[in-house]
């Protein structure tokens, strides 16, 4: 008898051990990066709506976008419809995605996805519900062409999500800097001065040689600037490498390369904290980046300094996001109707007037509240305006499953060549090492 | 009394229901992914769609990466450079710790392996800023003193493979001396005060008592600091950044890249079999090193 009371034991021990593993397995997808949980949730049991029962939408976010105001906007339209929002960082965000849809499950109702990454799951239509069977087309008509073409499949049948902001790309440069060196600082005079790329380079050596300061403090930027405007970028439509073919990015790299050599542009790693401190310092005088750049720029810097102009020969869109709604949702109407309301024009206005995400929907450009909205940070300008025309000078180009891989060994290149590494060595390098990634996928 | 074979029975079925959550998990968790790891490395596979058949193709693109071979060459000199002070100051400041001539000894031993309980993401954090590439940099600073330039620690070669050292050693010397101290608790102090009549210095005594007598301890200390050091992953991996470069990434930091950013799961698995032979070639090769400690000479 002693022994069997002992197995009774053993067994529920057993037993206990593992619940808890069951437990703890479903789990896989829970944020690595906590340090900005937020979860916006409100108890609502109410049941005096049309039958509508009671649903809970998890919301995945990257970046600064203001969207929990939006969310209890919505909430409180739509009392039976919960949002949890989770905030991670950018990577991790897709990195959790891709094991999520790769495991079957811990995929959210709804996530944002950033355009470039988007390309990593043209594959896997599968995965996401096509928005065009929850009356996708109906909103068509509300955004850029080019933006809703990437939104789609190749023969426009499947709609992988609806377009939040894009990412149109400008010239932030210190007034103060350029005033330093002699020069206007007003947003024509400086547009009007650099008009295309040689003249940014000599008036680079200027501010070098009177002020001794730098044109920007980040060889990267440059490089995206020049490959953001290049029609064709690493990949053709059948997604072969096509960056030994055409000039456009090899261009970029040599020019990065011979501002690196004159020491015109820096080192400084992009998103590390000496880079954030440089926009307060003024120890550069342009940044080249995108309408989502402003928050970050006004989060470092005091107001006054800084000033926008339109970038040399046209613009490029760095980034830029889409809500989609994975396969794995049990709720795709009402995750649906909650991304259409997100993206709707007027919503898009609010972001954009609060966070400074550029609104991929035409219809916002001519609100008058657009069209007026300026800036005081960035000295009084009409900053909607600078972002529209670059917004619609935009050409949409084919990014590919292998985008980043691509461009990462790209950056790295850069980057060596910063620390003094011979360019050449260094691109033939780079293309060796992405043809052997790009082959392993 | 001896117990008859029905009471050894249950005996032994309790005992195998003792063991058995451990093993049933090392199953699911453990085993399982290994074994799968196997199969998946003659496969080409990036987590969505289909796995296709591709034999041998990976371990191909493996051994023709100079990458590849980067990372083990990087492996091994961080590991050496990381693993083999950590042991001998282990020993060394074990001893210290183990003498009653230090006042304090429990705070010293406290403080000593406090390193190890921090997380090792914050720590890499932390060197990262230390170690910043910037002129004001904490140690680009304190080298200005001497006149020397800024150096790039997260870009270039040497620096890279010292910071990451630097990391290891902090983390794992207090843990190291710990067990050390532990195994010097049984040697006997006769010994020493034998040494100490005959004349022995202190460096004779380490030399010809200590380490004899800690052979077991320095079997297992090394065993795992190998084990560890092969394995080096989270300190590249926050110190370089998701883009890991040649200069630092290890084996481990080069397979997760393989997986995690080039979605290449055929080729992360073929590179971990590769490693796992590494480590088991190099354990041996240890336990042949260390079992020749305290080898007495014939005597003619």
């Amino acid at each position: 008898m002693n022994m069997s009371k002992l197995l009774k034991v053993f067994l529920v021990g057993l037993l206990s051990v593992l619940l808890m593993t069951a437990c703890g397995g479903e789990d896989d997808t829970s944020t690595d990066d906590t340090s900005s949980d937020d979860t916006t949730t409100e108890d609502t049991s109410d049941d005096t709506t049309d039958e509508k029962e009671d649903v809970t939408l998890t919301f995945w976010e990257f970046g600064n976008t203001g969207y929990d105001v939006l969310i209890e906007e919505y909430m409180e339209a739509n009392p039976h419809v919960t949002v949890e929002l989770q905030n991670m960082d950018q990577n991790d965000l897709h990195d959790n995605l891709f094991t999520s849809l790769s495991a079957g499950s811990g995929a959210p109702d709804v996530t944002m996805v950033e355009v470039n990454q988007l390309e990593r799951y043209r594959d896997a239509q599968d995965r996401f519900h096509n928005l065009k069977d929850y009356g996708a087309d109906d909103v068509e008509g509300n955004f850029l062409d080019w933006v809703w073409k990437t939104g789609e499949n190749a023969d426009g049948s499947f709609m992988f999500g609806l377009p939040t902001d894009i990412g149109p790309t400008v010239m932030y440069y210190r007034t103060d800097v350029f005033e330093e060196a002699g020069l206007e600082s007003s947003p024509e005079a400086v547009g009007e001065m650099i008009q295309t790329w040689e003249d940014f380079e000599a008036v680079a050596q200027e501010i070098y040689a009177e002020t001794g300061k730098q044109m920007t403090d980040g060889a990267e930027l440059i490089f995206n600037a020049r490959r953001d405007q290049a029609p064709q970028h690493f990949f053709n439509t059948d997604d072969e490498l096509i960056v030994e073919e055409h000039d456009y990015i090899r261009n970029a790299y040599d020019y990065t390369v011979s501002l690196i050599e004159q020491d015109l542009v820096g080192d400084i790693q992009l998103w590390t904290p000496e880079w954030f401190a440089g926009m307060g310092e003024g120890s550069y005088a342009t940044l080249l980046g995108p309408a989502w750049m402003q928050g970050v720029i006004k989060d470092n810097a005091e107001p006054g300094v800084w000033s926008i102009t339109t970038l040399p020969e046209g613009a490029g869109n760095w980034g830029g996001s889409y809500l989609t709604v994975p396969a794995e949702s049990e709720h795709p109407e009402e995750a649906y109707a909650f991304v259409e309301w997100m993206t709707a024009p007027e919503q898009q206005l609010k972001s954009f007037l609060d966070y400074g995400l550029f609104p991929s929907a035409p219809a916002v450009y001519e609100d008058p509240e657009f069209l007026d909205y300026t800036d005081e940070f960035f000295g009084g300008i009409k900053t909607a305006q600078v972002f529209s025309e670059a917004a619609e000078a935009v050409v949409p180009v084919y990014k590919g499953k292998g985008y980043y891989t691509v461009n990462d060994v790209l950056q790295e290149a850069v980057s060596n060549v910063n620390a003094g590494a011979d360019p050449d060595e260094e691109w033939n390098a780079a293309i060796e090492q992405a043809k052997s990634a790009l082959a392993r996928q | 009394m001896e117990k008859s074979l029905k009471d050894k029975n249950k005996t032994a079925r309790t005992a195998y229901l003792f063991i058995s959550p451990f093993f049933l998990l090392y199953a699911v968790f453990g085993l399982f992914p290994m074994l799968f790891s196997f199969y998946l490395a003659f496969f080409k596979w990036n987590g969505l769609s289909e796995m296709t058949f591709v034999g041998m193709e990976n371990f191909n693109f493996i051994f023709t990466d100079p990458i590849f071979y980067e990372a083990i060459k990087n492996t091994f000199i961080i590991g050496l450079l990381g693993t083999a002070p950590q042991i001998i100051v282990g020993i060394l400041l074990a001893f210290a710790l183990n003498s009653t001539l230090i006042k304090f000894r429990n705070t010293f031993r406290t403080m000593i392996f406090l390193p190890y309980v921090t997380s090792i993401v914050a720590v890499a954090i932390i060197f990262g800023v230390i170690f910043s590439n910037q002129e004001a940099g904490f140690i680009n600073y304190i080298l200005s003193f001497f006149d020397i330039e800024p150096i790039n620690w997260n870009i270039q070669n040497w620096p890279v493979k010292i910071t990451i050292s630097i990391m290891v050693f902090w983390r794992w010397v207090g843990y190291n001396t710990i067990i050390f101290l532990a195994g010097m608790q049984s040697i006997p102090n006769a010994l020493y005060e034998a040494a100490k009549i005959d004349g022995a210095t202190v460096w004779q005594q380490i030399r010809l008592i200590t380490i004899p007598m800690l052979k077991p301890t320095i079997t297992f200390v090394v065993f795992t600091a190998t084990i560890g050091a092969l394995q080096l992953f989270t300190e590249p991996l926050v110190f370089l950044g998701r883009n890991l470069r040649q200069e630092g990434i290890t084996m481990v930091a080069y397979l997760w890249k393989d997986a995690f950013v080039y979605n290449a799961f055929g080729s992360a698995s073929a590179a971990a079999i590769v490693l796992f032979f590494i480590i088991i070639i190099f354990t041996g090769i240890n336990l042949l090193l260390t079992n020749r400690i305290g080898r007495t000479k014939k005597v003619r």
